[in-house]
């Protein structure tokens, strides 16, 4: 490609800047001070990362969403280098406080240039006494004790299972937040309240408009178990109820659930002359999973999750046959309609992650292993369980250099035809992602 | 008399053995170790650490933690420093701990076993409690200027199963405590030095140098400031609260 010679170079140029910078952590002396200066606490405070990513990947030429994403422009491998800036503040007063979280990011692939930025939360907080807070504005939610997938976060913004940690953009929000501890055997009890209204031009992307919502969540701690009672109601989205919990059954042997129930889920299945139809019926979605530290320092989670309101095989396999016809159709009058029509179920959540009902999820890392500081090695998998699809993702993380992250990561995808990761763009992603936080 | 006499001599002679070799009659373990509880800390109180990895060739990376506690088993650490960690919280609650990262946007359950820092301290170590919550004394050894502790831990949830503590009599401070796994391998030792005044008659070591055969040729060195007494609601100290603990600062 054109574009792997420059991108090479662009990183190794970073490379090299970075490396040079590394030198500043080491001290010759072993006196060692605590200036108060340090501690000190400022009214206005900002922070944030700047990242800089190179991706390639191999396309699977001839896959569904190869065909789909690719179809003007064909290819057999991509490059792409990511540049993004998160910055994140608070100001603080007494009782108030002011929070913001800004994200821009500028990407140069194969195929062009394109940039973003968002402001993914900024609202105000007041807080009259440790046990009650108000806050209003932007505000990003993260219900859920699942490390992949949260089937109870009736209003996360969806998360990417191979990048859970990340931030993600809130919503327009209303909160009022009460703490209660030592009530009885209940030793904390913790009720967050949420008016969360869609309009033109506020949350319109979560549903049906000029709408407002409750969601609700009450944590309790009981008999030293996490426990969460959730409920989403109103006119954007279908009424929710769900039920989460965690718990250490031995210091480090951790089991965590989810439970939702959606009355009416309405969803969007693909015809056989790819026409969309809407249908509603109740969906139980539910998540169990555990995490365990082994003696050699290894970390392991499994995840399993059931989506009742996912897609069957047969649908999927519905979907990919229809993609890959509008892409064999192409050349003919018709082909460009069909491909739209595509485009358009996969837009309408053929072509979200993990569309389908039964998943498992994977991750083993090792801390520090050979006695290297700050240095984890781990490998993850997410399993599709119908169609037996996997993709299999070897990762090193280095955390060294004060501020500095450096990650290598591999992803491998692997599938028959018809199948979620044999039917995926790539067929395999390599990255390199170095973040500097200051 | 004769047979009075011919009871007594082995008694006294196992008295006087067991006044070499056995603990110090006398001396309650557990009153002990209360005792340099309340030199330590406050019940509640506030305080800023610094924790140093430095490693072999010199090269060093610092954090620096808020900390609150409130009784004897309440406790939150905020990360103030550096930039990558700044956010981040870990909250104790008798046997149960959580890390909430701020990009996460969630408390997770964590174990004392592990290390959010990396390097020689772990979880335990960030959010110990106080010595006679966590550790039963089984023995107190008089060994003149000092008296040698053996501590026995109460709960598997505890990072240490065991901890040979080294008490100086006169200040009735920690100088040096051995930690051991339940298999009776040492894990790491760890050295209290340059007793500080820090005020309200909180006289104590103001520097906690650590080092561990399991990480030969590493170091971890924790300092402590501004150290004082302070009283906070139990809502603190919940999941909830976590996301606002600078908010105390």
């Amino acid at each position: 490609m054109h574009y792997a010679k420059p991108l090479s170079i662009t990183l190794l140029s970073l490379l090299a800047f970075v490396l040079a910078g590394f030198g500043a952590g080491y001290a010759s002396d072993q006196e060692f001070t605590f200036e108060l200066e340090e501690i000190e606490k400022k009214s206005l405070e900002w922070e944030g990362y700047a990242e800089l990513r190179w991706e390639h990947m191999d396309i699977n030429q001839g896959s569904a969403f190869s065909l789909l994403n690719l179809a003007d422009d064909p290819q057999s491998d991509f490059d792409r280098l990511v540049g993004a800036l998160q910055l994140g503040g608070s100001y603080s007063q007494e009782l108030y406080s002011l929070q913001w979280l800004l994200k821009a990011a500028g990407q140069q692939d194969t195929l062009g240039w394109s940039d973003t930025a968002d402001i993914y939360t900024a609202y105000a907080t007041f807080k009259p006494k440790a046990s009650t807070s108000l806050s209003l504005g932007k505000k990003s939610y993260k219900w859920g004790k699942g490390y992949a997938w949260n089937p109870v976060g009736f209003i996360n913004r969806r998360k990417d299972p191979n990048n859970p940690d990340e931030a993600l953009e809130g919503y327009i929000t209303a909160e009022a937040d009460f703490i209660k501890s030592n009530i009885g055997v209940v030793q904390t009890a913790a009720l967050t309240t949420v008016l969360l209204p869609v309009y033109d031009h506020i949350n319109d992307d979560f549903g049906t408009v000029n709408e407002m919502n409750l969601a609700a969540k009450l944590y309790l701690l009981l008999y030293d178990t996490d426990i969460d009672l959730l409920l989403r109601t109103g006119g954007s989205r279908a009424t929710a109820y769900g039920l989460d919990f965690s718990r250490n059954l031995l210091a480090n042997f951790e089991i965590h659930g989810e439970l939702a129930w959606t009355e009416n889920q309405s969803r969007l299945t693909l015809g056989q002359d790819g026409s969309l139809q809407a249908t509603a019926e109740d969906a139980l979605a539910f998540l169990i999973g555990m995490r365990y530290l082994s003696s050699q320092n290894i970390t392991s989670i499994i995840e399993y999750y059931h989506n009742g309101g996912g897609y069957s095989q047969q649908e999927m396999e519905t979907f990919y046959r229809f993609a890959l016809d509008a892409g064999d159709d192409l050349q003919l009058a018709a082909g460009s309609k069909l491909l739209e029509q595509a485009r358009s179920a996969s837009l309408k959540g053929y072509g979200r992650a993990q569309p389908g009902r039964n998943y498992l999820y994977a991750r083993f890392n090792q801390k520090e292993p050979f006695d290297i500081l700050y240095f984890t090695p781990a490998i993850t998998t997410i399993i599709n369980l119908e169609d037996s699809s996997y993709s299999l993702t070897p990762e090193l993380l280095y955390t060294g250099f004060t501020n500095w992250e450096i990650r290598l990561r591999f992803s491998w995808l692997s599938g028959a035809g018809f199948t979620e990761y044999g039917e995926k763009q790539n067929s395999n992603k390599l990255e390199l992602r170095l973040r500097y936080f200051f | 008399m004769q047979r009075k006499f011919l009871f007594s001599t082995p008694l006294l002679m196992a008295t006087l053995l067991l006044a070499l070799v056995a603990p110090v009659w006398g001396i309650d373990g557990n009153e002990l170790l209360r005792q340099v509880d309340a030199k330590m800390q406050p019940a509640s109180y506030e305080m800023y650490r610094k924790l140093i990895n430095v490693e072999p060739d010199g090269s060093k990376k610092e954090f620096v933690l808020y900390t609150v506690k409130k009784g004897q088993e309440k406790m939150v650490a905020l990360f103030v420093s550096p930039a990558s960690e700044k956010g981040r919280a870990t909250l104790r609650l008798g046997d149960n701990m959580w890390l909430y990262i701020p990009n996460v946007g969630k408390p997770l359950r964590i174990t004392s076993l592990q290390s959010v820092v990396g390097g020689v301290f772990n979880n335990s170590d960030i959010l110990r409690l106080d010595y006679s919550v966590e550790y039963t004394a089984e023995s107190v050894e008089d060994k003149g200027d000092s008296y040698l502790l053996e501590l026995k831990a109460k709960s598997g949830a505890v990072a240490y199963d065991r901890l040979m503590m080294v008490v100086d009599k006169k200040t009735t401070l920690p100088t040096t405590i051995e930690c051991y796994a339940v298999s009776g391998m040492l894990i790491k030792t760890l050295h209290y030095s340059k007793i500080k005044d820090f005020g309200d008659g909180m006289v104590r070591p103001s520097v906690l140098e650590t080092d561990s055969p399991l990480y030969k040729g590493y170091k971890s060195v924790m300092l402590f400031a501004k150290m004082q007494q302070r009283e906070f609601d139990d809502e603190v100290f919940t999941l909830n609260y976590m996301s606002k603990v600078d908010a105390l600062r």
